[in-house]
């Protein structure tokens, strides 16, 4: 198989956070034991969409916010693929934030690794759907008036099956988030990856976040919602990481009938009953 | 002979329910029929129709007015165009009074079987001995249990006792010519073409025309082993269909118009990844909403050229039922030979009609997906090939299979080399070539050689179909020119078929010919004249002949 492109064709600026998740998304792959060849890497449009191109996988780089869809598509013709979306907070949240909702509604069994710098790196330093309020950019000249989206908050209350964050300061702590994300067995997992971006967002740099991200105490249950809400909800001076909600859903492709003797794909030739 | 019967009535008053059982009951028992529907954008009152023509040859269309009309409501009195008409309760002349619903109460004790009843008096207006109609019944209602069966039997032989004791001429019997006895209509002859031939996931926004296939293939599902999603919107569904197709299953959507518009980028994906994406566009009459339950061809000018930037395709558009089902196949076959998308041209009316016809086959035979199974590890998706096709792997297998809506390089990775796009893009376009050599030749109907050739696409097929016949009646030979692939255009066949014509008529429903501009575009045809219609109904063949001659 392709070996990894070399360092000399990834195209994010030194310093960028993508580096530190790409590095331990390598890593992650192999602590989790999924087999590379099952492997589909699907995105969207943005830097962190670029992601797929700077490792070894299987890739759909399909549109801006459509990320999810497609991701949808190739797991219920293929479920035993392990389909992991890795985009930005533009594309899942923004354009895509349909999908995201819906996704989280079926529960289908795709991880989403959404790299939110809070703001919009490939068209240059406009406002993105996690931005702060009051966040100044050459298009929102007056700052942010729009409150930011609570991407953890709105997966807990759509009962999402895996709900967690981390920060791409801490390779640590993000490697053990994206390892029990993709060792998740139940549904939609959604790791929203906090990422500073040294070019667009001078606000929310490595030191903000450094002076904010708090782990999440070990004595948490993920599967009390309450709490989990609370925590999702938590944004300012602290900003917990780690796994915030769980739930016992089982997921959309487990529920189907059609998919309980094998994949559609293995099963294509096979004349129905 | 010819005989239609047309029942008229509010939505939720069982217009539907009456036809479908004539329908049935008369496909049962061997008469030519052709049934059409004509309804409101509501799911209570307005005025919707269900006709039912029957004949002693095959049928291909409806007729403007009917020679039977049962009216449930007095705004339905005047839907007939001067036919015998049977009207539920005191009929104000010269209509014929039947009182069907307090029939039905008297002996069922509810108003549902007064549908049985108008049966009833309809089969003894058109001739036919009621026991066909019984026989029909006890099949039909045999699940529902013997009381059912007796209820329902005993309401149509009442409902002959009221056209017989109202004094109701009967016809002479249309002959029974042993026409097949299965009935489809448009969306369901696609859906089974689509099941039979391997699609394995239908992701949908439910869209009026275009909701009778999905519902089809979602009933279907289970037998046929298919994934059937109702998207979150139009470009969820096409994007599912993009990464199910990428995943290796043959897929598809169904929309009209508006929800067609929403898919657009998703269209441009499948032709920049070379996925082999079908996309039925069941038409109505646009812009924006339109006529959501009217009929029109008012998407062709859409279907060819939806899609930012250069990308090769193919669009078939059927003019019978064999043709949607025959159709719905090849196109499926078309996208995954030529790795490409591939549009499906329907429309209301299609999606609509009604008639029997010889079985069509529902044994699962899948198509070729046209995959490499062992792919060599230096496999690079977009090999540059000469007929632009490289050869399609799928995830899971020995290779990796990349694809980037970016222009990519072979190995389907993100390039800005300026050399590669252009190769790449020349590749892409080099299919256009391989499917206008594999596009159908148009269909001729009618005396050879003649000076009056119509032209039509999809369902305009049947009533100009028809039209060619009324004309040969009338002394004036005609043709009919079919395109049911109307891109690429077979231009050599068009050529020669319209070599002799003296007078080249256009016949599409549209308000501005768009088929008729497509043809001159293409150079197969210099100039013609355009008979347009846009009023949210479909044609009928003498409605043409009339405006041929006219």
């Amino acid at each position: 198989m392709k070996k990894i492109p070399s360092d000399t064709d990834i195209t994010w600026c030194p310093g960028c956070g993508n580096h530190a998740i790409l590095d331990v998304f390598n890593k992650a792959i192999d602590a989790a034991g999924v087999d590379r060849a099952r492997l589909v890497l699907v995105s969207g449009i943005g830097q962190a969409a670029k992601l797929p191109h700077y490792t070894n996988a299987n890739v759909f780089n399909g549109l801006h916010g459509r990320a999810v869809p497609a991701a949808t598509g190739i797991k219920l013709a293929n479920h035993k693929l392990e389909v992991v979306i890795t985009s930005g907070d533009g594309d899942m949240y923004g354009e895509g934030g349909n999908h995201f909702i819906h996704a989280v509604r079926r529960n289908i069994g795709i991880k989403a690794f959404v790299h939110d710098n809070q703001v919009y790196g490939l068209t240059k330093g406009q406002a993105s759907p996690t931005s702060d309020l009051g966040f100044v950019t050459k298009i929102q000249t007056h700052g942010v008036a729009s409150l930011p989206l609570k991407p953890l908050a709105l997966a807990i209350v759509e009962d999402a099956s895996f709900v967690a964050r981390s920060y791409a300061g801490d390779k640590e702590h993000l490697l053990e988030m994206m390892t029990a994300a993709l060792k998740h067995k139940g549904g939609f997992a959604l790791l929203d990856i906090l990422q500073p971006c040294v070019t667009f967002n001078k606000v929310n740099t490595y030191k903000w976040y450094r002076e904010r991200v708090r782990k999440i105490d070990a004595s948490h249950d993920p599967f009390d919602r309450d709490r989990a809400l609370k925590l999702a909800l938590q944004w300012g001076d602290e900003i917990p990481i780690g796994v915030i909600y769980r739930s016992k859903r089982p997921s959309f492709e487990s529920q189907l009938g059609v998919l309980g003797k094998g994949t559609l794909v293995e099963r294509y030739s096979e004349a129905p009953a | 002979m010819d005989i239609n019967v047309r029942i008229a009535g509010e939505a939720g008053q069982g217009v539907q329910t009456t036809g479908e059982l004539l329908v049935g009951a008369l496909a049962d028992a061997g008469v030519h029929l052709f049934s059409t529907q004509v309804y409101m954008s509501r799911i209570r009152g307005g005025l919707n129709s269900f006709d039912i023509r029957i004949a002693d040859r095959e049928l291909f269309g409806g007729k403007a007015n009917a020679d039977i009309l049962v009216a449930l409501t007095k705004e339905a009195l005047d839907a007939g165009g001067g036919a015998v008409t049977f009207y539920d309760g005191e009929a104000p002349q010269p209509a014929i009074g039947m009182k069907f619903t307090e029939t039905a109460r008297q002996i069922t004790g509810s108003a549902l079987m007064a549908n049985t009843v108008a049966a009833g008096a309809v089969f003894h207006a058109l001739g036919y001995d009621l026991e066909k109609l019984v026989s029909y019944l006890g099949v039909t209602f045999k699940k529902k249990g013997d009381e059912v069966v007796r209820q329902n039997v005993a309401c149509a032989r009442k409902g002959a006792e009221l056209a017989a004791s109202a004094g109701v001429k009967r016809a002479n019997p249309v002959s029974v010519s042993g026409a097949p006895k299965s009935t489809y209509n448009g969306s369901e002859a696609i859906g089974l073409a689509a099941a039979a031939s391997g699609v394995k996931c239908v992701f949908s926004y439910p869209m009026t025309p275009s909701t009778g296939t999905f519902t089809f293939l979602a009933g279907a599902a289970d037998r046929y082993g298919i994934v059937v999603e109702q998207a979150e919107d139009e470009i969820a569904a096409v994007n599912m269909v993009c990464g199910a197709v990428y995943a290796g299953v043959p897929a598809m959507t169904t929309t009209s118009g508006g929800g067609f518009a929403l898919m657009v980028e998703g269209l441009s994906l499948a032709g920049m990844l070379e996925l082999p994406v079908f996309i039925l566009l069941a038409q109505r009459p646009a812009p924006a909403t339109g006529l959501p339950t009217r009929t029109g061809q008012e998407d062709l000018k859409f279907a060819l050229n939806a899609g930012h930037g250069d990308f090769a395709r193919a669009v078939f558009a059927p003019g019978t039922l064999e043709e949607a089902y025959a159709l719905t196949r090849r196109g499926l076959q078309t996208a995954h030979k030529w790795q490409t998308p591939v549009i499906l041209l329907s429309d209301q009316f299609l999606a609509d009609m009604r008639k029997n016809i010889a079985v069509l086959d529902a044994a699962y035979r899948p198509i070729d997906r046209c995959i490499v199974e062992n792919p060599p590890p230096e496999y690079m998706r977009y090999e540059v090939t000469a007929s632009g096709v490289s050869p399609r792997a799928i995830p899971g297998g020995p290779a990796f299979v990349v694809v980037d809506s970016d222009e990519h390089t072979e190995d389907g990775h993100i390039t800005e080399d300026l050399g590669a796009r252009v190769r790449l893009v020349d590749k892409r376009l080099r299919k256009s070539e391989g499917l206008a050599k594999e596009a159908l030749a148009p269909t001729y109907y009618g005396g050879e050689d003649a000076a009056i050739v119509l032209i039509a696409w999809g369902s305009t097929y049947g009533p100009a179909r028809e039209a060619v016949d009324i004309l040969a009646a009338r002394g004036t030979p005609a043709g009919l020119l079919h395109f049911s692939q109307v891109w690429p255009v077979n231009v050599g066949a068009a050529g020669r078929m319209l070599a002799k014509a003296k007078r080249i008529i256009c016949i599409e429903g549209n308000a501005t010919g768009q088929f008729a501009n497509v043809l001159k575009m293409v150079g197969a045809v210099d100039s013609c004249e355009r008979m347009l219609k846009y009023n949210g109904l479909a044609f009928t063949g003498e409605e043409i002949a009339e405006r041929v001659q006219g």
